[in-house]
């Protein structure tokens, strides 16, 4: 029975108005996008690349979907193909990121306070600018094109999970479970690889799930200025840059691709926040992070 | 307060240096060889040995970075490529531009989500708290630049209700006092251009200010669930005061301050997206005009950009720290009586 | 002197609504206190003491309350919103337990002191001069200099002291003290009881003061109503309650009380579950 009016307030707030069919959805979408990287110009009913001037700017039908572009190229078929290069670009800056800041993180929590000190001020000034600025001041130096994109994005975005990594082994490492493993003379390395950092890690996963969109969106807007994935590519961001001169002549061509990444982004976030909430069960619904 | 602020102080200086030493870094893996751009592209061998000997390219490496460092501590950025001015003259001309147009976002971007995130915390969970948490969702999916082309097609081009690109319409004309257009309308006491500045500073505002919108409501609304289930505001109830006296004296000023923050880094990030969304409205800006320079590898402007935009962060930050003073007086003493923590900053949030 | 009581409450049931469906936690109290009285309302934790409570003062706004609840003959359950916020703090006053928590962090002291006041229409510098000499009255030294203070300048004392001032600022005539000195140390806890019983005397006020420790009641109050599972279970005069209880639950509660100089190798009595469901054993009120 009751306990007092706190705690059924407690138990009524975490009554959610949030069906699991939306995160059901989400999950679904989020994976269709990663199919559809992997298949994406093997489905395309029309070849990406495929330059067919007379066929100019025609409003989606039928045969076209998503309508053409100004080149008359199918806007479907790119939209389908951009998937196989913006995705994987999102994946190696996030898996290259998590990476560098999981051993920076993990070496600065456990190697003592000076190592600790330097590498904080480190990722202090990457923290101390937007990424998207940092970003194309590397992306400056080494070369404009997706490669480059991609090295610079991961050199600007290990620092956040450096920071998190951090926090979270400084967390683990204190635990009762760790010094009961440390007596019974496990070593260190071991220590570290089995018992820290798998528990540490959790969070890692659910916040690397939620990058996904903003990375996405970083990669498309580098794209879309010029600096990333170049012109006749079919990144998405490189594809509404490439449309934007037509607006009003052919607002498929831009509105298409931009819905792709919003599509994407969302659905990663619903599962990037679906997964922080089966990762720590106490977080209250509506309490936020 | 005196001991956290030096703190401050000494850490941003640290990231300041720390700026200077990337940015080095980057003119060194410059492709191409600066003392050849210099002496020409016709230049003889000899040329180019006393361009680099100019320079001072010729010297080790750390002496080149002191060098580089006493420049960029008297404002030398180099000279840009392109325009043959001193960068930071260029930046200079250009920043107000942008700042205005933050500035715009930032006052639209307080004026929707601080309400919208009182509102749908205080109705938690009815219908309107699911539309703040949509809008929020899908403030945090758009893509910026997207969304600017996507309101310029509709309330410019088809509705034709505002300006397409631009600042000023054209045939007016306004003195330049601070750089920034509509302020300087409104010194130089032109009030129909005033009113014309404004109207083009919407659609740019709007865009730059949607995806931050939705991070400042989510931490509005998550700060005053947290308030409002206090005791302290309970008791206010229980004194007689009205549900909006409640929540609006008694509640905000505590929901505000890990708000404040965010808004504080926010003013950082906007002028970051600046780089997406000038160009797309035609304003003059330092977004677009980083990005003119990257594609014409006009690199000084570029690590000046970075340099500048990194100072203008550190200094936001400074700000917030001493607006969270004002607001939260619990920070404001050193020496705690009782064993209670100040609020913890927040740990470095990703845009 | 009237003979109708100051509070009477009558048949009170509160639910809450559960993940299944409202759940009740209060099962039908009765209460009643007279003019300037001083009543302990004793329980364990989750015997919906503090519920019946605040549903004087009808501040859970999610609580389904019904019966009566009449203050000075208004039956507060039935006022709309505007006139039942007249009745808060000028009516009746609450206290709570953790001062710290009732207390705003980010307003002076001197502000929420206040602010019962300018709601009303009393002027800015009325209300300070008012809210000055209350604080002086409540033992805080130097009032006027710390009406400026923020609470984390304040020890727990004197943090209590000014959550009781912003209660009893507007001058209600019921004081409704739900465990105000729990959080307190011992001797604190005394001087804020003492306190507390002046004021009452002072201001003709009553005060239903709601706690799960025998121990201070019995100093307090001159009438103790006993609940347990949302039900009042006994009531009458204290010396009547300690000196012989008649429910079983009473019993086992002063049992549970450990005395000074009480038999150290016999181990502590305990309130266990053989003492029988409350609905069927409730006793009659004396």
């Amino acid at each position: 029975m009751s306990a007092g009016a706190k705690e059924h307030a407690g138990a009524r707030r975490r009554v959610l108005p949030r069906v699991p069919v939306v995160e059901r959805a989400a999950v679904t979408v989020a994976v269709a996008m990663v199919l559809l990287a992997a298949v994406g110009p093997l489905i395309a009913p029309h070849d990406p690349y495929a330059v067919d001037l007379s066929r100019s700017l025609l409003p989606p039908s039928g045969d076209h979907w998503f309508g053409t572009d100004v080149s008359g190229r199918d806007v479907l078929s790119r939209v389908l193909s951009g998937a196989r290069i913006t995705l994987p670009a999102t994946m190696i800056v996030i898996v290259t990121a998590a990476l560098i800041g999981t051993v920076v993180g993990t070496v600065a929590a456990l190697g003592g306070k000076v190592v600790d000190e330097v590498l904080m001020r480190v990722t202090d000034i990457g923290l101390s600018l937007p990424s998207i600025i940092l970003a194309l001041g590397l992306a400056a130096a080494l070369g404009s094109g997706l490669r480059s994109a991609v090295i610079a994005l991961s050199l600007t975005w290990w620092p956040g999970y450096a920071r998190l990594v951090r926090t979270l082994v400084r967390d683990v490492k204190d635990a009762e479970y760790v010094d009961a493993a440390r007596m019974l003379g496990v070593s260190r390395t071991r220590l570290v690889l089995r018992h820290i950092l798998p528990n540490a890690l959790n969070t890692l996963y659910v916040q690397t799930t939620l990058d996904v969109a903003a990375v996405m969106l970083v990669i498309s807007g580098l794209s879309f200025v010029g600096v990333g994935a170049q012109v006749p590519s079919p990144e998405w961001g490189a594809m509404i840059a490439a449309a934007a001169g037509d607006l009003t002549g052919g607002w498929w061509a831009v509105a298409f691709p931009g819905l792709a990444i919003m599509l994407t982004a969302i659905s990663f976030n619903l599962l990037g926040d679906w997964l922080r909430v089966r990762n720590d069960p106490t977080i209250r619904e509506g309490a936020g992070r | 307060m005196a001991r956290f602020l030096l703190r401050r102080l000494v850490t941003s200086v640290v990231v300041l240096a720390g700026l200077a030493v990337v940015t080095f870094l980057m003119t060194q893996v410059l492709p191409g060889d600066p003392a050849r751009t210099a002496a020409g592209r016709n230049a003889t061998a000899e040329q180019v040995a006393r361009a680099r000997t100019e320079l001072g390219l010729d010297r080790p490496l750390w002496e080149q970075f002191t060098g580089y460092l006493d420049r960029l501590l008297h404002g030398d950025l180099g000279v840009s490529v392109f325009t043959q001015r001193p960068v930071l003259d260029d930046i200079a001309a250009m920043l107000p531009s942008s700042v205005e147009l933050v500035l715009a976002a930032m006052a639209i971007n307080v004026v929707v989500a601080v309400p919208l995130g009182v509102y749908a915390a205080y109705r938690r969970g009815g219908p309107s708290d699911v539309a703040a948490r949509l809008v929020a969702l899908l403030g945090a999916a758009v893509p910026v630049f997207w969304l600017g082309l996507m309101l310029q097609l509709v309330f410019a081009a088809q509705l034709r209700l505002l300006p397409l690109t631009g600042q000023l319409a054209f045939g007016q004309d306004v003195p330049r006092i601070t750089g920034m257009t509509s302020l300087d309308a409104l010194l130089g006491g032109n009030p129909a251009a005033f009113g014309d500045a404004l109207l083009h500073l919407v659609l740019p505002a709007l865009t730059l200010a949607a995806s931050f919108v939705a991070v400042v409501a989510r931490t509005v609304r998550s700060s005053m669930i947290t308030t409002l289930d206090s005791d302290y505001i309970t008791l206010a109830r229980a004194t007689g005061a009205s549900e909006l006296r409640v929540v609006v004296r008694h509640g905000l000023r505590n929901a505000m301050v890990p708000a404040s923050t965010i808004l504080g880094m926010q003013l950082g990030w906007m002028l970051g997206s600046t780089v997406l969304v000038e160009s797309i409205f035609g304003r003059t800006g330092i977004g677009a005009h980083a990005v003119a320079a990257v594609l014409q590898n006009d690199l000084y402007t570029v690590i000046g950009t970075v340099l500048v935009i990194g100072v203008v962060f550190v200094v936001a930050n400074i700000a917030v720290d001493l607006v969270q003073l004002w607001l939260n007086p619990r920070l404001r003493r050193t020496r705690r009586r009782t064993g209670e923590p100040a609020v913890p900053a927040l740990a470095g949030v990703k845009p | 002197m009237t003979d109708t009581p100051l509070l009477a409450v009558r048949d009170l049931r509160v639910s809450f609504p559960g993940p299944e469906g409202p759940v009740e936690v209060v099962h039908g109290v009765d209460l009643e206190l007279a003019r300037g009285a001083k009543v302990a309302l004793v329980g364990e934790s989750g015997s919906g003491k503090s519920v019946t409570a605040r549903a004087v003062l009808r501040l859970d706004a999610d609580a389904t309350l019904t019966g009566r609840i009449e203050l000075d003959g208004t039956d507060l359950l039935t006022l709309p919103p505007r006139r039942m916020r007249e009745v808060r703090g000028s009516r009746a006053g609450l206290v709570f337990q953790d001062p710290l928590a009732s207390l705003n962090p980010v307003m002076t002291i001197g502000w929420q002191i206040t602010q019962p006041l300018v709601i009303r229409g009393v002027s800015k510098k009325v209300a300070r001069r008012r809210g000055v000499e209350l604080l002086s009255r409540l033992g805080v030294r130097d009032a006027g200099r710390r009406f400026d203070d923020y609470p984390h300048q304040f020890s727990g004392g004197m943090r209590q002291r000014v959550v009781i001032a912003i209660a009893i600022v507007a001058e209600p005539a019921l004081l409704i003290a739900d465990e105000p000195t729990t959080a307190l140390d011992v001797r604190v806890q005394a001087q804020v009881l003492r306190l507390l019983h002046e004021l009452a005397d002072e201001r003709d006020m009553a005060v239903l003061l709601i706690t799960h420790d025998l121990g201070i009641v019995a100093g307090f109050a001159e009438r103790v109503v006993v609940m347990r599972h949302g039900l009042a279970v006994e009531s009458g005069p204290v010396e009547e309650i300690y000196a012989a209880p008649r429910h079983p639950y009473t019993r086992a509660l002063l049992a549970a009380v450990p005395r000074i100089g009480g038999d150290l190798s016999r181990p502590l009595a305990t309130v266990g579950p053989a003492v029988g469901t409350a609905e069927e054993e409730a006793v009659e009120p004396s």
